[in-house]
């Protein structure tokens, strides 16, 4: 995105430069600190729909599953599904509750360190809480905690949206062993291996339901920027696993506000004459 | 040049003295940076090598000697043993404690690199440092962590000489110019550490193990999936408490581009020292924003 205004008033940055480093000799201000790790365009962009970063938050879970769980059986690996949902929900709860200790109104930017072990599942979440420009607390059950970047939040929110929170679904599912005999009778043949492919259909489907029964459960219209993780497992031959996660949104204004962009062509990356990266 | 500070090398006054500037920047950043009014005028650095002095104590040799050692002067948390059990093998107790002196000699080592950084860029007249980067590298295992900071320094055309320390930042080029236009002057670089040791005991043990469900875990619900709390709650700490130190360093300025990084590193099941490092850039308002309009989506044809 871009300031479509700069061009008409262009800054002084010399004098700017010069005119803030003299700043430096005064005294320090009395304001109350804040802290975060937005980009300084990502701040601009806050800014620019009346929003502002209060603090740098964050939320861990960890939960145990069972030894030996990995290996054999049918069906939904339930208390891994189990683990992984209660570790997203407990460290949402976390980052939830220090963003309303802040003072903020919701928490945008949320990176999600997900880690799926043997024994533990881990998820780390970290982004930064947001207000309104000098606005008062909300009650906690009002403040979101959404993934979006701050520039997605903007480009939201301009488009008469809302986001409402992070929606998560995961599964994870035996493949079943085949029989000897049926190993030895495919042996020499290309043939699918319908145990896997079940195993994949079963747990993307479960998954992605329960994101979206998330979704439903905060008064959601859809789930917009999912991210997933799915595949088999390093510790885990006979299990695959899926995962999605993604900010639940709303439409808040009467109807969608069309976002139209301006075609521009940028001067800072070189020119690409020939892009066929598939020959290298 | 300014005056020479006692402890700044002997090679490094020739260096600095040698009429052509040196600097990290790239082109493009070095660009910008003559389109903000500056001009570079050496790459400064500053270098610091650290001996943990008591390293030994987050050895597993430590757990036989003292149940309850804890740090002294930091947060300590303490776990029991529910089962009642007495054995060499069972973990009767567990604990969760801050590594001061681990916190100390990050602090020392990267304040002094960050100082000599900064006295090589007074000895060349800088007003402040741009394009920081500090660098922290374990040298071999025996305790020492190495310490680097460097960066480019910059005077400002136009403007008296400095007479106070340097000003830093991590940004260059084209983001620190943004910062400038949107009414913010940076102040320093900020950057704290928090180190936790995990001295895990039988019931984090076992749920680090896999044996959740079980009859040692302590479970008090059917289901199989624990949450394994003494580790969550070291995590949620360090977390919180280098946020806390770097908050101290703001001193009403805001904390911009943080980066916080937490690592672990295991000894024996559950037995972890769990580390947190938080940088990020001090700014400071020196207008009011000017009022924004509705940032307009692109679409890049290149």
């Amino acid at each position: 995105m871009t300031n479509g205004d700069v061009a008409k008033s262009p800054i002084d940055t010399k004098a700017e430069v010069r005119r803030a480093v003299a700043s430096l000799a005064g005294k320090a201000p009395k304001t109350e600190s804040t802290t975060s790790d937005l980009s300084i365009d990502e701040e601009l962009n806050l800014h620019s729909i009346g929003w502002e970063p209060v603090e740098l938050v964050s939320g861990v879970s960890l939960f145990s599953t069972p030894v030996g769980l990995w290996n054999w059986g049918e069906g939904e690996i339930t208390s891994a599904s189990e683990a992984h949902a209660l570790a997203f929900k407990y460290a949402i709860g976390r980052i939830h509750r220090e963003a309303a200790d802040a003072g903020g109104h919701g928490v945008v930017g949320v990176h999600v360190e997900r880690r799926v072990y043997s024994t533990h599942i881990e998820v780390s979440l970290l982004g930064t809480a947001v207000r309104p420009v000098g606005a008062k607390s909300v009650e906690p059950s009002n403040v979101f905690v959404s993934d979006l970047s701050a520039r997605d939040f903007t480009l939201l929110m301009v488009a008469g949206w809302e986001p409402l929170g992070l929606a998560t679904g995961a599964s994870f599912v035996y493949a079943p062993r085949r029989s000897m005999g049926t190993v030895l009778q495919q042996q020499s043949q290309n043939v699918e291996l319908k145990n896997y492919t079940d195993a994949m259909y079963s747990s993307r489907e479960s998954a992605m339901e329960r994101m979206q029964q998330v979704a439903l459960e905060l008064k959601g219209t859809g789930v917009v920027g999912v991210k997933v993780v799915e595949g088999p497992m390093s510790f885990a031959a006979h299990a695959v696993g899926f995962a999605a996660w993604g900010t639940v949104v709303r439409l808040v204004s009467d109807a969608h506000h069309f976002v139209r962009p301006t075609m521009v062509v940028s001067l800072n990356d070189s020119g690409v004459a020939f892009d066929a990266q598939s020959l290298q | 040049m300014g005056e020479s500070p006692p402890d700044l090398p002997e090679a490094a006054e020739r260096r600095l003295a040698g009429g052509a500037f040196s600097s990290g920047l790239s082109v493009s950043d070095f660009g910008a940076c003559l389109e903000m009014g500056f001009e570079p005028v050496g790459l400064v650095q500053g270098f610091c090598a650290m001996h943990q002095g008591s390293y030994a104590m987050g050895g597993a040799l430590s757990r036989s000697l003292s149940p309850y050692g804890g740090s002294g002067s930091g947060y300590v948390q303490n776990y029991q043993c529910p089962h009642g059990m007495i054995s060499n093998e069972h973990r009767m107790w567990g604990q969760n404690y801050e590594q001061t002196w681990v916190q100390d000699a990050w602090n020392q080592g990267f304040t002094s690199a960050y100082e000599r950084m900064l006295e090589e860029a007074a000895t060349l007249g800088a007003h402040g440092v741009v394009g920081v980067i500090d660098t922290q590298m374990p040298l071999g295992d025996v305790g020492v962590v190495e310490f680097h900071v460097r960066g480019t320094a910059v005077k400002v055309l136009d403007t008296p000489a400095p007479t106070s320390s340097p000003w830093t930042t991590y940004l260059a080029g084209q983001r620190l110019a943004k910062v400038f236009e949107a009414g913010y002057v940076p102040v320093s670089i900020v950057a704290a550490v928090s180190s936790v040791r995990v001295w895990a005991y039988c019931i984090t043990e076992y749920l680090m193990e896999g044996f959740a469900g079980s009859m040692w875990s302590n479970a008090t619900s059917s289901s199989s999936a624990v949450e394994i709390e003494q580790i969550v709650t070291a995590q949620t700490w360090s977390r919180q408490r280098v946020r806390s130190l770097a908050r101290a360093q703001l001193h009403g300025d805001a904390l911009h581009g943080a980066d916080l990084r937490s690592s672990e590193r295991e000894f024996e099941k559950g037995d972890l020292e769990i580390e947190a490092v938080l940088r990020g850039n001090r700014i400071r308002r020196f207008k009011d924003f000017d009022p924004l309009p509705v940032p307009q989506p692109t679409v890049r044809l290149s």
